[in-house]
């Protein structure tokens, strides 16, 4: 009786399952305010997907939105992992490839998380409200998104399966010899406690510097200097580990040790002079498939890279030496859009690398900007301010957020194990879950924050019109063609430091149709100064089409017949109009 | 068995004589199919001593070859990297690898019982078939197509032979607005006109061609490609010609930094090409040497580099060398600033001064070699300008001529056996004070109670250091080891098990020292792969 009970229960569940899983009777529901409330593909952003999980969940949304997704491996990692990109647009209208395009990525450090799943939202955002919300329907018809969830999957991985702290392995898997003794990774953490989380030793120690908090044992309290203990001493002995390989030292080389984000080809420079550097720029897999992405894609014009934790929206240059490429014109576009953020991302503040984080060389945002001339940020997800709405919560905050709204999820309790070198030791502390990677249940709320500020910046790359064709009679069946070519959100056509070094090819405003005899860039056209092009000057080429600004061309053509104008700018994108 | 000993011997002559005679035979550089077969021929020909392996093949579809020397386990020796073609105008520098090799395995191939070779003898085989093609042009780019000029148009605006000769020289026009005047010594050569002196310009002085794309510029953008001595990450020139998007971005740049990265036993990189620290050591800067991005060599490998410097002037008997220490971008710079190797660098030939009666010497280069091809014979050491119709100067007179390229930095062929002897002499000696770890003085004592003391030398018998000051900064040089090998029953009382020695210098040596409780043998390992590793055994007392 009662197994035929566990049948029929089984049976319900399979035949319920696939209901569950599309979208809800519209009876059922009322919208809120800014989220698509009948979603096609339902993803919970409640947790963390592993890279598995990620490529699953792209999977899912390009197949329930072909017209608007298209799913591409950009390559592989250390591995043999697939790097997924989600190329977003709506491919019904125009030509998606040559559309001007907004990169993001996450999880460069493979513990620093959270950016997989704001790309994964950003990629259901998009596509779930596209054709409800106009903001979203004109962005995918003017703009592509080009979103890699992770480019560190094999390290997420880690991360998540593995023992570890909240900080490691930031490194990606390619196995080095950190303490130079010839041998590789020999000596990592180890996983004592068997709570999935590389935690803190102690050890009871007459000359201790701790003693334990008589209020909290979780709490741990440093011992001032006129301190009078009465109660028992402990001591630190750092991450929980063993001496693996009998060198004398815990933990000396633990899986990595490199950095993605310092592998980058701008002023990148080798470890003894930057720590994590690997072997020389894009030497690293991962960082290699998107360098060759992004150069094979010169329709980028901003860009996005997720980090944790700190609060943070950072521009560049990362270090100090590299201040001169920075200049004055881009500096003030990355200033309006990073006190956008900090407005739209409270307990967020916008901040240059090399002098409010670390002077560091061979960082992706400065690859982006300085190699490029893409305007990119990166983002610090997660802050302290987020567990009680205030800054200046202190250290203690986090207990009592563990307490108070995790119900004690985050803290593995201190208890005792025998260490085969420090003798009899407790193990406890935070869990690798907690402190960088943001809980839970604010998760959703950090997601949508940080994508509705790519959207910000995703506006203001430049968009392009021809809002005026005026055609003047001259003598001897000439005919004075002006054309007006507007820019209206806020960047340039070439970031400046593209202008310095030419690095994305002049825009060319071409006429077809039409018997050229001349063609004139207008500098000044209440004063009629001009610039002729001698060369080709059906097809002029245009510098730079400014931010918010407009540019005019002028050609003498011969004839009364019809023409159209194109515009054809790499970051801009191509827009065309026939003369009436 | 002794008849098949025999045949083997006769065979093994025979070979040697058809060696012998094949390399009597060449009389000119040899192009890129050329080049492989001789490697080829030289690897089959040395098979138990040699590896000949393809490191990758290259955008323009040639192979990179690396050539390895050695007996037994290559990996387990310290090894001397050699590499060469690294400026594809440097025809030199792969002939000198190649005989290099052949020197060391025909006549000193006991060098190996020691020593490994790694040899790259042609890291830009695009470019050098540029030597060798009809139109000889100085070109030393790979086959990758790029926007020389960064106009969006990609070679628009190449050279042009406009004297149908088959060399791409220059052209001058005479010109009121140019800048140039002829030399007073010899009037073939042109300089710039130097207003202090109160010299007028009367001549432009360009390369030959014409203005395909008439944007003002003569030949900035043709067929280019990407220049092996300019994409390494060391003072990178970003966006400049021939530079590439990003430090290794070419298959052959990246396929030797990680093919070498993985070669933990090589401790010195030669390089055959257009960087001197070998005539002229480098000299150290105490102001760029403190800076985080470090700009100057350091303190300690100055000194090492003269040592070296020194001993190379002596062996090979040249002088007179221009200094040259690189542009940016190159690989020897990155062998030393961001690989931390003890790095050395030689043209291996220039042009030698030349005095006059007076015992002077030419102060203008070109000049110098023009003196001294006359004195060598040499024909063909200058176009004589002529006069040409030249479509962006119609009423003006154009004239083509000048040095062809590839003169100036390549000797006649006849010259390369005796310097690549000399320079396989030098590498020799590199091999000879190599440095070495052994143990010294091992000794035991008994200190009772089942206690034994162990004492031992940790020497390095190399005239060289372990590691160049910067090499010891580096992550990619591993330290030394000092190892004890306990078996049960052993217990250390005092001393570590293992130890790692950051640097041991030249000849110098470091006490090690353990009380071990126990009976039976231990056995002690000390080095590195760069610098040997040495085991000893000794029984507890």
């Amino acid at each position: 009786m009662k197994i035929n009970k566990n049948i029929f229960k089984s049976l319900l569940l399979v035949f319920l399952f696939p209901l569950a899983i599309g979208a809800q009777n519209s009876t059922e529901i009322f919208r809120a305010a800014g989220s698509p409330h009948n979603p096609k593909v339902q993803i919970s952003f409640n947790r963390y997907y592993t890279s598995e999980g990620l490529a699953a969940l792209g999977k899912k949304i390009a197949d329930a939105h072909p017209n608007l997704v298209k799913r591409q491996s950009i390559g592989k990692s250390a591995l043999g992992r697939d790097i997924w990109m989600l190329a977003i647009t709506n491919y019904k209208k125009g030509n998606a490839d040559r559309k001007p395009a907004f990169y993001v990525d996450g999880n460069i450090h493979s513990n620093e998380i959270q950016g997989g799943e704001i790309c994964m939202y950003t990629a259901w955002y998009l596509t779930e409200n596209f054709n409800n919300n106009e903001y979203i329907t004109n962005m995918l018809n003017d703009r592509v998104f080009y979103i890699v969830p992770t480019i560190n999957p094999d390290a997420r991985n880690d991360f998540m399966k593995e023992p570890n702290t909240g900080s490691s392995p930031r490194s990606g898997m390619i196995a080095l010899d950190d303490d130079r003794d010839g041998k590789f990774d020999e000596d990592g953490y180890d996983d004592i406690n068997g709570d999935g989380s590389i935690t803190r030793m102690r050890r009871k120690s007459a000359h201790g510097n701790y003693i334990v908090d008589p209020q909290d044992p979780r709490k741990m309290i440093l011992i001032g200097p006129d301190d009078i203990v009465t109660t028992q001493r402990y001591e630190y002995l750092g991450n929980e580990g063993i001496d693996n390989d009998g060198d004398g030292r815990i933990n000396e080389d633990t899986h990595g040790y490199y950095d993605p984000n310092r592998d980058w080809g701008w002023k990148w420079q080798p470890d003894y002079v930057q720590r994590g550097a690997y072997k020389h720029p894009f030497s690293l897999p991962e960082t290699r498939a998107v360098a060759d992405f992004v150069l094979a894609h010169p329709n980028i014009a901003g860009a996005q890279s997720f980090h944790n934790s700190g609060g943070m929206i950072l521009r560049g240059p990362g270090a100090q030496e590299d201040l001169a490429t920075y200049n004055r014109a881009d500096i003030r576009i990355y200033d309006a859009i990073g006190k956008k953020g900090e407005k739209m991302l409270p307990g967020y503040r916008y901040l240059t690398v090399y002098k409010d984080l670390y002077s560091v060389f061979g960082g992706e945002l400065d690859w982006f900007y300085g190699s490029r001339g893409i305007y990119t940020f990166t983002n610090e997800i997660f802050t302290s301010f987020a567990y009680y709405k205030k800054n200046g919560g202190g250290r203690n905050q986090t207990y009592d957020f563990d307490k108070e709204l995790l119900m004690g999820d985050a803290f593995t309790p201190w208890k005792e194990f025998d260490h085969p070198t420090y003798g009899k030791i407790e193990i406890g502390g935070f869990k690798k879950n907690f402190g960088r990677a943001t809980p839970g249940f604010m998760l959703e709320e950090e997601a949508h924050r940080n994508m509705a500020f790519t959207f910000y910046h995703a506006y203001h790359m430049p968009n392009l019109s021809i809002t005026d064709i005026a055609e003047k009679k001259l003598s001897g069946g000439l005919k004075e063609v002006t054309v007006t070519i507007k820019n209206d959100r806020l960047m340039p056509t070439h970031a400046s430091q593209d202008l310095k070094y030419n690095i994305t090819r002049p825009d060319y405003v071409s006429i077809s149709g039409a018997n050229v005899v001349a063609g004139m860039l207008v500098t000044d056209d209440d004063f009629n100064v001009t610039e002729e092009q001698k060369i080709n000057p059906a097809k002029m080429r245009v510098r730079n089409i400014p931010g918010n600004g407009v540019v005019k061309v002028r050609w003498i053509v011969k004839g009364n017949s019809k023409f159209t104008i194109t515009v054809d700018s790499e970051k801009g994108g191509v827009v065309s109009k026939r003369s009436k | 068995m002794f008849y098949k000993k025999q045949a083997i011997t006769l065979f093994s002559g025979l070979l040697f004589c058809f060696t012998t005679v094949q390399i009597s035979a060449q009389t000119d550089y040899s192009n890129y199919s050329k080049f492989s077969q001789r490697l080829k021929t030289l690897q089959s020909q040395n098979a138990s001593n040699s590896k000949l392996e393809t490191l990758t093949t290259t955008v323009g579809g040639h192979k990179i070859w690396t050539l390895t020397l050695s007996k037994g386990d290559a990996k387990n020796k310290p090894a001397i990297a050699i590499v060469s073609g690294v400026d594809g105008m440097h025809i030199l520098g792969p002939e000198m690898a190649l005989q290099i090799a052949e020197n060391i395995l025909k006549n000193h191939a006991d060098v190996l019982e020691k020593t490994t070779f790694y040899i790259f003898p042609n890291m830009s085989p695009n470019a050098t078939e540029n030597y060798f093609s009809a139109l000889k042009h100085g070109n030393n780019g790979n086959a990758k197509s790029t926007d020389d000029d960064r106009d969006g148009e990609f070679n628009e605006d190449p050279f042009d032979d406009l004297n149908k000769d088959g060399i791409i020289t220059f052209i001058r026009i005479e010109d009121p607005t140019g800048n140039y005047i002829l030399h007073k010594d010899d009037n073939r050569i042109l300089v710039k006109a130097n207003k202090n002196k109160g010299e007028v310009g009367k001549y432009k002085f360009l390369t030959e061609g014409i203005d395909n794309d008439k944007d003002g510029n003569f030949n900035e953008d043709g067929k280019g490609g990407i220049v092996f001595n300019k994409n390494f990450s060391y003072k990178y020139p970003y966006f400049k010609p021939g530079a590439g998007e990003h430090p290794v971005s070419e298959k052959e740049n990246r396929a030797l930094l990680d093919y070498l990265y993985e070669q933990w036993n090589i401790f010195t990189i030669v390089t055959l090409g257009p960087e001197n620290n070998l005539s002229t050591p480098l000299k150290y800067n105490a102001a760029g040497a403190k800076k985080r991005v470090v700009s100057s060599i350091l303190k300690e490998d100055a000194a090492l580099n003269k040592f070296i410097s020194d001993k190379y002037n002596k062996i090979t008997g040249t002088k007179d060398a221009p200094v040259s220490t690189g542009k940016g971008g190159d690989f020897f710079q990155w062998s030393y600033f961001h690989f931390g190797k003890l790095a050395l660098s030689t043209p291996g030939w220039w042009v030698p001064k030349v005095k006059d009666a007076d015992k002077k010497s030419a102060k203008n280069s070109s000049i110098n070699y023009l003196n001294w091809a006359k004195q060598e014979n040499i024909n063909n050491a200058f176009v004589d300008w002529k006069p040409i119709n030249h479509p962006n100067f119609p009423n003006q007179k154009v004239e083509v001529g000048g040095i062809p390229p590839y003169k100036m930095i390549n000797p006649p062929y006849n010259m390369v056996a005796d310097i690549s002897k000399k320079h396989t002499d030098f590498i020799l000696e590199l091999a000879k004070i190599q440095p070495s770890i052994v143990l010294q003085n091992l000794t035991s004592e008994a200190v009772g109670n089942d206690i034994t003391r162990i004492s031992v030398d940790v020497h390095n018998q190399g005239l060289l250091p372990t590691h160049t000051e910067m090499g010891k900064k580096s992550r990619w040089l591993r330290k030394i080891k000092v190892a004890l090998k306990l078996t049960k029953n052993q217990q250390i009382i005092s001393g570590r098990e293992i130890t790692l020695v950051d640097s041991i210098d030249g000849d110098t040596s470091q006490k090690f020292s353990w009380l071990i409780k126990g009976k039976g043998n231990i056995t002690i390992e000390a080095g590195t792969s760069h610098t040997g590793i040495d085991t000893a055994t000794v029984k507890l007392k």
